[in-house]
């Protein structure tokens, strides 16, 4: 996805939280969306199943305005985090600028956990992104579990986060870590503007 | 009732608002990185037109020039 457009001065940013499924992705776009000021709230497009579970992606845009002359867009997507969503997932990682990785801070999900990442590293080298360099945020949630169900944030940093990316922890339930990570993707994805690569 | 309302729309506004200042803050540091390099690139040229105006004289050129207008 070209992430600026010269023509048009139009810089839009498409940013996928990626996960094993029931992590909290659905949850941070939800806390996000409720947060929006009325004249900025567009249209979050939500398929779940009747277990709300997300049965295709979610889909929330996030129209900034005019920013140093560029009208400035944000599209969050998430993606099915259940294994025989496969297609969709790489479907929505399609042109991809930025990734949430949001793992579930439960002991029992570490596998699933691990198992997703592979999955988002297989999918983002097959779309021709390089997995060591696409701007990418860890998000340890439901860290508000009793401790004694909980990884601690350096089991997860040591198993999860290799390549030392900024990670935060959040409780998207309660909305807790939500803004931070976004803040910071959204960061890691505009300071790329000026890469050759980011040439429109 | 009306008080602690007005301070959770404040609130709900401060993590957006938090957020599209960090958003701003980060284009306007790459703002002079993104303006097109045409921008300060030669000058432009004009569409050649005879003395008894607007009659194109130098056809060859013209598509050389509809292209250029167009990146």
């Amino acid at each position: 996805m070209s992430v600026v457009n010269y023509g048009t001065r139009e810089i839009t940013c498409k940013i996928v939280y990626y996960g094993p499924g029931r992590s909290g992705k659905t949850t941070n776009l939800q806390h996000v969306y409720s947060k929006l000021p009325e004249e900025r709230k567009g249209k979050m497009v939500s398929l779940a199943t009747e277990t709300d579970r997300t049965l295709f992606f979610d889909f929330l845009p996030l129209d900034l305005g005019t920013i140093s002359g560029f009208a400035t867009r944000f599209q969050l997507y998430t993606v099915p985090g259940q294994v025989y969503y496969a297609a969709t997932r790489k479907l929505v990682l399609q042109g991809v600028d930025g990734v949430v990785f949001v793992a579930d801070s439960q002991s029992r999900q570490m596998a699933e956990n691990i198992e997703s990442l592979q999955d988002l590293h297989a999918n983002l080298a097959e779309e021709g992104h390089d997995p060591r360099s696409i701007p990418l945020v860890m998000q340890y949630n439901k860290r508000d579990l009793p401790k004694s169900e909980i990884s601690t944030i350096e089991d997860l940093d040591e198993t999860l986060n290799f390549r030392g990316v900024p990670h935060f922890s959040a409780t998207a339930v309660s909305g807790g870590g939500v803004f931070e990570t976004l803040r910071r993707i959204s960061t890691l994805v505009l300071s790329r503007l000026s890469a050759p690569a980011g040439k429109a | 009732m009306a008080e602690p309302t007005r301070k959770q729309n404040e609130e709900e506004g401060g993590e957006f608002a938090e957020f599209l200042a960090d958003v701003s803050e980060e284009i306007a540091m790459r703002v002079e990185s993104l303006q097109t390099p045409s921008q300060s690139a030669a000058p432009v040229k004009k569409t050649p037109v005879g003395a008894d105006g607007g009659v194109i004289v130098e056809w060859p050129t013209i598509a050389d020039r509809m292209i250029e207008e167009m990146r």
